[in-house]
């Protein structure tokens, strides 16, 4: 009997084993599960979305949400959140286009100050770097929450992009800049090669450097950081610069290929960029997410976005679309998080 | 030592940086190659030399509607002007019609034929946007060094509709009057709405019934 019992009870473990393996591949693959069927659905709805000029297009456009959302993923592996992006990548894009265009004007000696190209998207990056660490001293230094302090930042980012633009588009750039974000190199959209630069040091931060480890430690338990020697404050202001200065390259991007730096410029970006994190499997509680999910995350919110518009969905359907894609991320993220 | 080198080769970089990013000028030397724009007088003189007569030769409004019924993208192609890429048109148009209610911010007017549905207004207070400047197709964004003068254009040509076209209009409209009128309308090509289009005016004249 005790035989009979055995016999019939060890073929369940390798069973089950099986069934939980396929289980965690299912879960580690998701996003890319998700974006499988996104374009195998588009591709039999819509004759132009699987051609070449469409797939650069989408690539070209999804490069700055993926630089947006690469700090926007450091920020929330940190528990925290930045919803300044958008409003920060408008005032650098308006404030690099201006230096670029009209320089400063200094009257009272006599002097005016130009900016070379170079020069003119140094400064735009370091006021994004600067409006990040303002983000973070903050929340560090003042105790204000995250959401607060980054929607503050978002009102007053935005008050001073109308203030310096007077509410009109900068535009005509030169052909120079307008290569950065319309121009080609090795067949490859600019965009895209600079993205991929900045997605790859991401994932050595992440992956390989000693603030990466930090930056998980800390989504994953501040307090425990703290007591263990990290300086949590010193790295989240770092965080918040990096989302600031990723912020400022997206605006970059985005004002090059207009050839014009809109005041209203990235509205919204900052939902965009969320969703991407989001959808990329990165913890909104801190501690667990990646870079590279990130990336898949935009690359379905761009895919999205393209193949609604080819679909000639209307503009508010695309938004019901894309917010129910978000909370259906979020569930599935909730779920899997409730399994472990 | 070491970290003497990297302090050193740091510095270095960044004075390299620093002298490749900027450029000094005499700002009075800039200013004399760059001589002030004087929107106002730009927009007097294109109003007369290149904007009435543009809007002269515009579409009659009640065929375009039946264009716009009948063969959109034709429409679009034959009579709309745009300096941007996106999906709003503006058509520089002319034609009479029938007011049908004066209110405090609009003439509400019907054309002699127009589709059902369609409802058009004539705008008498709020007179801004670039309709006006961009329907003409007689104006060249290349030829600004700015946008500021490039939009300052359409800000000077709709204080000249604001002070110059409405008031006379408006003293003297009311309900059955027939209105001769030059203007623009701007319409969106993707999502085409016939319930509500604005035409901002260049000329109007009122012939009493």
């Amino acid at each position: 009997m005790k035989t009979e019992t055995q016999k019939l009870a060890t073929p369940a473990r390798p069973l089950e084993m099986n069934v939980r393996f396929d289980k965690a591949q299912l879960l580690r693959f998701q996003s890319l599960i998700a974006l499988f069927l996104l374009c195998l659905a588009l591709t039999m709805l819509s004759d132009k979305f699987l051609t070449v000029s469409n797939l650069w297009n989408v690539l070209r456009q999804i490069s700055v949400n993926i630089c947006i959302s690469i700090g926007m993923t450091l920020v929330v592996l940190t528990a925290g959140i930045d919803l300044s992006v958008g409003s920060i990548l408008a005032l650098s894009g308006a404030i690099t286009a201006g230096l670029l265009k009209n320089g400063i004007e200094l009257p009272t000696q006599n002097l005016f100050i130009g900016f070379t190209i170079l020069g003119a998207i140094l400064v735009g990056i370091l006021c994004g770097t600067f409006l990040g660490a303002l983000n973070g001293i903050s929340i560090t230094r003042f105790k204000v929450p995250p959401f607060v302090a980054t929607l503050a930042m978002l009102t007053v980012a935005r008050g001073l992009t109308m203030l310096w633009t007077g509410g009109f588009p900068i535009s005509s750039l030169g052909d120079t800049f307008l290569y950065l974000g319309a121009g080609w190199f090795l067949g490859i959209p600019v965009p895209v090669w600079i993205t991929t630069v900045l997605v790859l040091i991401a994932i050595f931060i992440t992956k390989k450097t000693r603030l990466g480890t930090y930056i998980y430690a800390i989504g994953g338990n501040e307090s425990a950081s703290r007591l263990s020697g990290i300086n949590v404050k010193r790295v989240k202001i770092i965080v918040y610069s990096i989302a600031g200065a990723l912020a400022a390259i997206g605006g970059l991007l985005v004002t090059a290929r207009l050839d014009s730096a809109q005041p209203n410029a990235g509205i919204s970006y900052e939902l965009d960029s969320i969703a991407a994190v989001v959808i990329g499997g990165t913890s909104l509680s801190g501690g667990r997410g990646s870079i590279i999910g990130t990336v898949q995350g935009a690359i379905i919110i761009g895919v999205l976005n393209n193949g609604l518009v080819l679909l000639d969905v209307s503009p508010f359907w695309q938004q019901v679309v894309k917010g129910l894609v978000i909370l259906l991320a979020v569930i599935i993220d909730k779920a899997n998080s409730s399994d472990e | 030592m070491n970290k003497l080198w990297q302090k050193g080769v740091l510095g270095v970089l960044i004075l390299l940086v620093a002298y490749n990013s900027v450029y000094f000028k005499k700002l009075d030397e800039v200013k004399a190659t760059t001589a002030g724009f004087d929107g106002a007088a730009y927009a007097t003189t294109f109003w007369s030399e290149k904007l009435t007569p543009a809007m002269e030769k515009g579409v009659d409004l009640s065929a375009l509607l039946q264009q716009l019924q009948t063969n959109p993208d034709q429409a679009f192609a034959t009579h709309s002007h745009a300096l941007g890429i996106g999906n709003i048109k503006y058509f520089p148009v002319k034609g009479v019609a029938t007011v049908k209610n004066v209110r405090e911010n609009e003439v509400q007017v019907a054309l002699d034929a127009q589709p059902a549905g369609t409802e058009l207004t004539i705008a008498t207070e709020y007179i801004f946007g670039n309709a006006v400047r961009d329907a003409s197709g007689q104006i060249d964004i290349n030829a600004f060094t700015n946008t500021m003068d490039f939009n300052t254009v359409s800000a000077e040509l709709n204080n000249i509709i604001r002070t110059q076209v409405i008031p006379p209009f408006k003293g003297q409209v009311k309900t059955g009057d027939r209105v001769e009128f030059t203007g623009a309308i701007e319409l969106n090509q993707k999502y085409l709405n016939f319930s509500s289009i604005e035409i901002i005016p260049v000329s109007l004249s009122v012939e009493k019934q």
